[in-house]
């Protein structure tokens, strides 16, 4: 229906203006992109590293106790929380799987160009862990039921008791028992002798003990569930941040 | 009215030279021109420090040390430090002084610009957190510290980190003296997304203070590093930003395409 515009130009159809509002509107969203990719990937990135980065640059460090509980816990924080975004104001249930994506490829980013081609580090030694799967779920979860309470309590808690079977065919292989010099140890660990770091003898992380340290034990089951735990909580207050930091509030001075 | 006869008054609102007389959308090109420049500039000094790093970068108190890496430092302090001082004299001297008299188009143009500024900034936060942090990681598990001074801190601290301080100012100080919302009061969540990261700068005085005391080897996700994180996750308010921008660049459009 043909509407009056004003002006000079004089009428101006609905669909004209239609058009330039979706014009516009593309752009905008073209143009933020960028500045969404940009930020999601080098604070993801940055956080993991500064807080549990170890355990995502080395194949040794990727044990049975701590990896499945600190890495995955602090992972979820930046998904859960702009994904409390993406939910509340725009009903996109795609945040967990965009950050994680965007995570996963930076990490190899970093993986390939410092730690091996700045660092000297094989690839097989640093490669980082697998979390595309367990974001999947946490997005379906919040598709599915709607309800973040249940995100937090199903979707959370398969992201932290999933993470060792998902990650099982890139590890296994590193969780195989060599015996060395008289002593039984896992090719990770053998990789980690091989490639001395300066925090020696930190880096050197045998860190599973006595009955803990049996190849087959009840360690990873126990961790996961555990890790499961931790997770959910870290979802609700993750999404409870996110929803703190996306309220419009202004302030009249700073 | 149309968007020709609502054309951008200069006279009342000279504020940036590059203003378009009309309204004009985002400048594609500038805006791949600041992304383009960044990445260009961080790739030739990545270059740079793959090929110095480990061949005169090792021992502080090597001369060669004092030639490739001391000289730049000093370089990028200097360059730094014009810059930021640079960026806000020029963004306040040229700031607007009617802001409450700007049309829909010249505000929607001005958001425009101010992705451009967030682009830049992010692009950079990007960098230092995939590819300088990182980079920091891997030369410590290969290289003794000896000193504050590293190639890589150098490329981090004294160039990545100041990058971020001046982009990060710019895109908070273009709002505040171009955007009407922005101008008298603070919005929270871009104080929080910029405030966060800058204070990386000061965390560096005390990550530097305890390596130098009591914790000389890089376990990074030592508790040491914790401040960084904290800051980090300061990041978390650029979705509030961009809910803002959708939001007041909706009612900007509406307004824009219901009188264009």
């Amino acid at each position: 229906m043909p509407q009056t515009g004003g002006g000079e130009e004089g009428v101006r159809t609905a669909d004209q203006q239609a058009a330039t509002r979706r014009r516009l509107e593309n752009t905008v969203d073209m143009a933020l992109f960028a500045v969404i990719v940009f930020a999601v990937a080098g604070a993801t990135v940055f956080v993991m590293s500064v807080t549990i980065g170890d355990w995502e640059f080395w194949a040794d460090w990727k044990d049975r106790r701590y990896w499945p509980l600190a890495p995955v816990a602090a992972l979820l924080i930046f998904p859960a929380g702009l994904a409390a975004a993406f939910w509340s104001r725009f009903r996109l249930p795609v945040a967990c799987t965009a950050v994680v994506l965007l995570y996963s490829l930076m990490r190899w980013l970093s993986a390939y160009f410092n730690f091996h081609i700045f660092g000297g580090f094989p690839l097989s030694f640093v490669w980082p862990s697998i979390f595309i799967p367990l974001a999947i779920i946490i997005d379906c979860t919040l598709v599915i039921t709607r309800s973040v309470f249940l995100t937090g309590l199903i979707g959370a808690f398969l992201w932290g008791l999933l993470v060792y079977p998902v990650n099982w065919p890139l590890l296994a292989a590193f969780h195989e028992p060599i015996t060395y010099n008289g002593e039984m140890l896992t090719a990770a660990d053998l990789l980690g002798y091989e490639y001395i770091r300066t925090g020696l003898p930190e880096y050197v992380r045998v860190v599973e003990r006595t009955v803990l340290r049996t190849f087959g034990d009840a360690v990873t089951p126990l961790t996961a569930v555990f890790s499961g735990f931790i997770c959910t909580l870290v979802f609700y207050i993750a999404w409870g941040a996110g929803l703190v930091l996306n309220r419009q509030a202004w302030l009249k001075k700073l | 009215m149309s968007v020709t006869a609502r054309s951008l008054d200069l006279a009342e609102h000279p504020t940036d030279a590059g203003e378009a007389a009309q309204f004009e959308g985002i400048r594609w090109s500038t805006y791949f021109k600041v992304i383009l420049g960044i990445s260009v500039s961080f790739f030739v000094y990545r270059l740079y420090l793959q090929k110095y790093a480990f061949s005169v970068g090792l021992d502080y108190f090597e001369p060669e040390f004092a030639v490739y890496w001391m000289r730049l430092l000093y370089g990028q302090i200097a360059l730094a430090s014009v810059t930021l001082v640079g960026v806000v004299f020029y963004l306040w001297q040229t700031r607007d002084r009617n802001l409450d008299a700007i049309t829909p188009e010249l505000e929607l143009q001005r958001y425009f610009k101010w992705i451009t500024w967030l682009a830049s900034y992010t692009l950079v936060v990007f960098l230092t957190g995939v590819l300088g942090a990182e980079s920091d990681a891997a030369w410590h598990q290969i290289v003794i510290r000896d000193t504050d001074f590293t190639p890589t801190h150098i490329e981090i601290f004294y160039m990545l980190i100041p990058a971020i301080i001046i982009t990060g100012v710019g895109s908070f100080l273009y709002a505040r003296t171009r955007l009407p919302m922005h101008s008298k009061k603070v919005f929270v969540s871009l104080a929080v997304a910029i405030g966060g990261p800058i204070l990386i700068m000061p965390n560096v005085g005390f990550n530097e203070w305890g390596h130098t005391f009591f914790y000389a080897e890089e376990v990074f996700n030592a508790p040491i590093h914790w401040g960084f994180s904290g800051l980090g996750l300061a990041l978390l308010g650029l979705g509030g930003v961009v809910t803002h921008i959708v939001s007041r660049m909706k009612e900007l459009i509406d307004e824009v395409a219901t009188h264009a």
